[in-house]
């Protein structure tokens, strides 16, 4: 018998007497719940993600949210930029000062290693957790999120929504092509593990600033 | 490899006296329990329909168990379908055999891994070991406790034992780096050395909180980044599973990740999840930026037992957020490594006897005063009173499944034999308490007998009343 | 005073611990279910509920005890027991009795009609001033049995609060376990003690004069270390507060 007909038999060896199994209760999911006006949610949004030490600006157009990009590289002192190759990034990259470097989605890994700064939308961003939502099938974003120490996402204001069942509710991994990952990102990369003292920015970004853009 | 190896889960008893010797181990347990339990509390008052919440992730969780030769078939079908290849490990050998051989096949020396509970269950880091490719442990508190060869004491803050002097004296040792008991200065230092092992590494080994049986996908869960590093950087990634991770649909997440957070950290959410569906080979005209390989290894170990096993199955339903183990007592007292186990806490005391056999673990279900705190935390509503007193009659009556009776002391069986005899007759039992204040009456008695000594060693011992209340109530009126 | 109240026959259960160590807390709460206007009898073929077996494991011991509790009280109107600890034993029968469904329908009916001292006066008969007086600061414990099996909360404070004089000192450690556990005081003594001793550093230094509880087991653990430690804090039983004037 193969490992897998051993363990599945394992599991058919139930009692005869056994009771039936408990009935699967229908889903429960907050995306049924009424949806708060966009100002509601953007202002949930930006407070939860303060508490984690993550700005959130709502900004009016790609000029502007260009412009932001520009002064957040320069405050954190990052000179090189990789990005996804959504739309929307190559929009707001391609009115960047040409002084900073530009590494696309399939640069050299080690170039990607050594970027300072990445720069995403998102396909989701939820209100309720403060997360934005990366699906790979949308945007080759796994990358320019994860290595560099500072991660700027630039969200389309209508992606915004309520709670996280509202993102579940649009997410259909079965429907999309095999491969697909999803990533769930809620402010910066932290941990506890010395004497419970936080520390931001272990393994991924130390810094996570999200910029709104009305769409 | 450790120096703490000799821990044994029946070792309970010395191992626990060790601990409360140990004053950094236990005011560092006093203050995480502390802070996990106010931080739980904190967050659940966001949240107003907690209790229908647990009833939800309780109902699915008891739901899919009931049917988990259905639901895993199906999981790895959608798995399989998506690209994954899918491993089905009946125990720990055979898991640690399975990933080894992969690790052979890829010519894969330099591996890294995630923080996850199925790996350390099955040993794969000594049997990886043996082989000559020790993974890398990359979340931090994992990665301390390997450089120290030391077990994890919580298992959600793994090195929450060691102070940050002592790990400062540990990376100043072992890493050959300046000393600084700066927790940022050690983190940083930590983000350096194992961006290099991801960068170079071949292989990816991760755990899984969940798995959709609809869709096939997986979800890791977790804060530092490490687990996102793992599962994408290296060319290939293998998800070690416990066969109970199952659950049916993809927007039953949604009530998992609401809760499995808050009770563990409290935190709304953690910083990350990764949700897999299939290796990320990338689509026309764009390249996958992740493994070209995903491998799921489907581990048994002992839980189809539990599964079928109607009364003790609930145990299964753990999402391992540790919550009961910082309402515990015992667990705030003595910590993780008295439990001789990979499992601590109340969780452990009834997962380890049931996935070790009571022959090995008999002492665990005794390890608990059964004040009912982890059960009242616990946001899959375990009754885990109810099932520690259950393996304790299993290990009394020597009938847990696929294990030898348990050890038991004759002259304890005779004493409750005894005991109910004379308590279920009023004679007998108005004879017994008669003798008893004769007992009382020779300190001799008390020095002698082991219950009596044992509570002496710390208190003060009750005194039988001179009349007990029954002698001026005979006529049945009071 | 309290209004007279309509007679309830109640069955007194002691406990054997009450019997045995503490028949000063049973003559306080037949005193008390008195004057709320209870009729009590003390059956003294009574023992024990069968607990200490089973919670070590030894079930086929309990049984018997049990069974020979079923016999006795199951014909009573209400069984009442200073205790939340016993009573909450007999929510257990059902899962002692596993295999004889006849003896677990028995002994869930004799388990909805048993109850723990405070919550049968506050909930049962609706009684909350008992008339007592009592000038002390009071520290409480939430006995766990009691505290998470039966949902013993508000009945005890209810009942303090009417209590001249007394002055009730909530504690932070209040919901913590003493670590009694039964057997396992003795089983894992510096475990148990550990527990006690995280508890009573906060009870030591507290403005309290009294720490009381619902249950004498966790009062002679309490009680125990206390004494060893040197504390001039008291234990007592609710009833005996509720029973002073």
């Amino acid at each position: 018998m193969s490992a897998r007909e051993t363990i599945l038999a394992r599991l058919r060896q139930r009692a005869p007497d056994a009771p039936p199994p408990p009935p699967l209760p229908p889903v429960r999911s907050t995306a049924l719940l009424e949806q708060p006006p966009f100002a509601s949610r953007l202002a949930a949004f930006t407070a939860i993600l303060a508490k984690l030490g993550t700005t959130v600006e709502h900004v009016a157009d790609v000029a502007t949210a260009a412009r932001r990009t520009t002064e957040l590289l320069a405050e954190h002192g990052a000179r090189s930029l990789a990005s996804s190759d959504h739309a929307l990034v190559a929009a707001v990259t391609a009115q960047l000062p040409t002084d900073i470097e530009r590494l696309a989605h399939d640069a050299p890994r080690d170039d990607l290693l050594r970027a300072e700064a990445g720069l995403s939308s998102a396909q989701w961003a939820v209100a309720e957790t403060g997360t934005l939502v990366l699906v790979s099938a949308d945007e080759r974003h796994r990358l320019c999120t994860l290595l560099p120490d500072l991660h700027i996402a630039v969200v389309p204001a209508s992606r915004l929504v309520a709670t996280l069942g509202c993102a579940f509710a649009r997410l259909q991994p079965d429907a999309a092509p095999a491969g697909q990952t999803i990533t769930f990102v809620t402010g910066p990369s932290r941990t506890a593990d010395i004497e419970l003292t936080l520390v931001v920015g272990v393994h991924g970004p130390k810094a996570l600033r999200v910029l709104v853009i009305d769409d | 490899m450790s120096g703490h190896s000799h821990r044994t889960p029946d070792g309970f008893a010395a191992q626990a006296r060790e601990a409360l010797g140990d004053r950094t181990l236990t005011q560092a347990m006093r203050r995480v329990t502390d802070l996990f339990a106010e931080r739980r509390a904190a967050a659940l008052e966001t949240v107003p329909d907690w209790q229908e919440l647990r009833q939800q992730a309780r109902a699915i969780k008891l739901h899919t168990l009931a049917r988990l030769d259905h639901y895993l078939a199906q999981f790895a079908g959608a798995a399989a379908k998506n690209g994954a290849i899918v491993h089905w490990a009946e125990d720990a050998a055979a898991a640690c055999r399975i990933v080894g051989e992969l690790a052979q096949v890829h010519r894969a020396t330099r591996l890294v891994k995630s923080k996850s509970m199925a790996t350390e269950e099955i040993h794969l880091n000594a049997a990886l070991a043996a082989a000559g490719t020790e993974p890398v442990e990359t979340d931090l508190g994992e990665w301390i406790i390997q450089l120290a060869g030391e077990m994890p004491s919580h298992i959600i803050v793994p090195a929450i034992h060691k102070t940050r002097q002592q790990i400062s004296e540990l990376f100043v040792d072992k890493l050959g780096v300046a000393p600084s008991d700066e927790p940022t200065v050690l983190a940083a230092e930590a983000r350096e050395r194992l961006r290099q092992h991801f960068a170079e590494a071949d292989m990816g080994i991760s755990g899984v909180n969940f798995g959709v049986a609809e869709t096939g996908t997986i979800l890791v869960l977790e804060n530092e980044g490490n687990a996102r590093m793992t599962t994408t950087l290296p060319k290939v990634h293998v998800a070690v599973m416990g066969i109970e991770k199952v659950i049916p649909r993809f927007a039953d997440l949604e009530v998992f990740l609401r809760l499995l957070p808050r009770s563990g950290t409290g935190q709304h959410l953690t910083s990350y999840q990764s949700l897999l569906t299939g290796p990320d080979v990338g689509v026309p005209g764009r390249a996958g930026q992740g493994p070209r390989e995903l491998h799921l290894v489907l581990l048994d170990n002992g839980r189809a037992n539990i599964a079928v096993d109607e009364t003790m199955r609930e145990t299964l339903a753990c999402i391992r957020c540790g919550a009961c183990l910082n309402a515990c007592p015992v667990y705030q007292s003595v910590g993780g490594h008295a439990y001789g186990a990979v499992y601590p806490g109340p969780i452990g005391a009834i997962l380890t006897p049931q996935l070790q056999g009571m022959h090995q673990a008999a002492a665990l279900p005794f390890a608990s005063s059964l004040c009912g705190a982890c059960k009242d935390v616990c946001p899959v509503q375990i009754d885990i009173p109810s099932l520690l007193l259950e393996l304790r009659k299993r290990a009394v009556e020597g009938e847990a499944p696929g294990a030898a009776p348990a050890k038991r002391a004759a002259f304890e069986a005779l004493t409750w034999k005894l005991w109910a005899w004379f308590v279920r007759s009023p004679g007998r039992y108005r004879f017994a308490a008669a003798m008893a204040r004769l007992g009382d009456k020779l300190p001799l008695v008390k020095r002698l007998l082991p219950p009596m000594r044992a509570w002496a060693s710390s208190r003060a011992l009750p005194r039988l009343a001179k009349r007990p209340f029954r002698a001026g109530h005979k006529d049945g009126g009071s | 005073m309290p209004a007279p109240r309509p007679s309830r026959d109640v069955a007194l259960f002691a406990t054997c611990l009450g019997d045995q160590l503490f028949p000063g807390v049973v003559e306080a709460t037949v005193t008390v279910l008195e004057r709320a206007g209870c009729a009590v009898r003390f059956d003294p073929r009574q023992t024990c509920c069968g607990q200490p077996a089973f919670n070590s494991g030894y079930w086929r011991e309990a049984r018997q005890v049990a069974r020979h509790f079923l016999d006795v009280f199951e014909r009573a109107d209400a069984v009442v027991a200073p205790s939340g600890s016993c009573v909450a034993m007999l929510h257990r029968f059902p899962q002692l009795f596993a295999d004889e469904p006849d003896v677990a329908a028995r002994a869930a009916a004799l388990a909805h009609k048993t109850f723990e001292l405070s919550s049968f006066l506050v909930r049962e008969l609706g009684v909350t001033d008992l008339g007592a007086r009592f000038d002390a600061r009071v520290g409480w414990h939430d006995a766990c049995h009691g505290l998470r099996e039966l949902g013993v909360r508000d009945e005890p404070r209810t009942l303090l609060a009417a209590v001249q004089g007394l002055e009730l000192v909530e504690l932070r450690t209040r919901e913590s376990c003493c670590g009694f556990g039964g057997t396992f005081s003795v089983k894992l003594p510096e475990v148990s003690t550990a527990m006690l001793d995280h508890k009573l550093d906060e009870v030591m230094e507290a403005p309290i004069d009294v720490l009381a509880a619902i249950d004498g087991s966790c009062l002679m653990q309490l009680h125990g270390r206390l004494e060893r430690r040197g504390a001039r804090v008291r234990t007592m039983h609710l009833a005996e507060v509720l029973a002073s004037r």
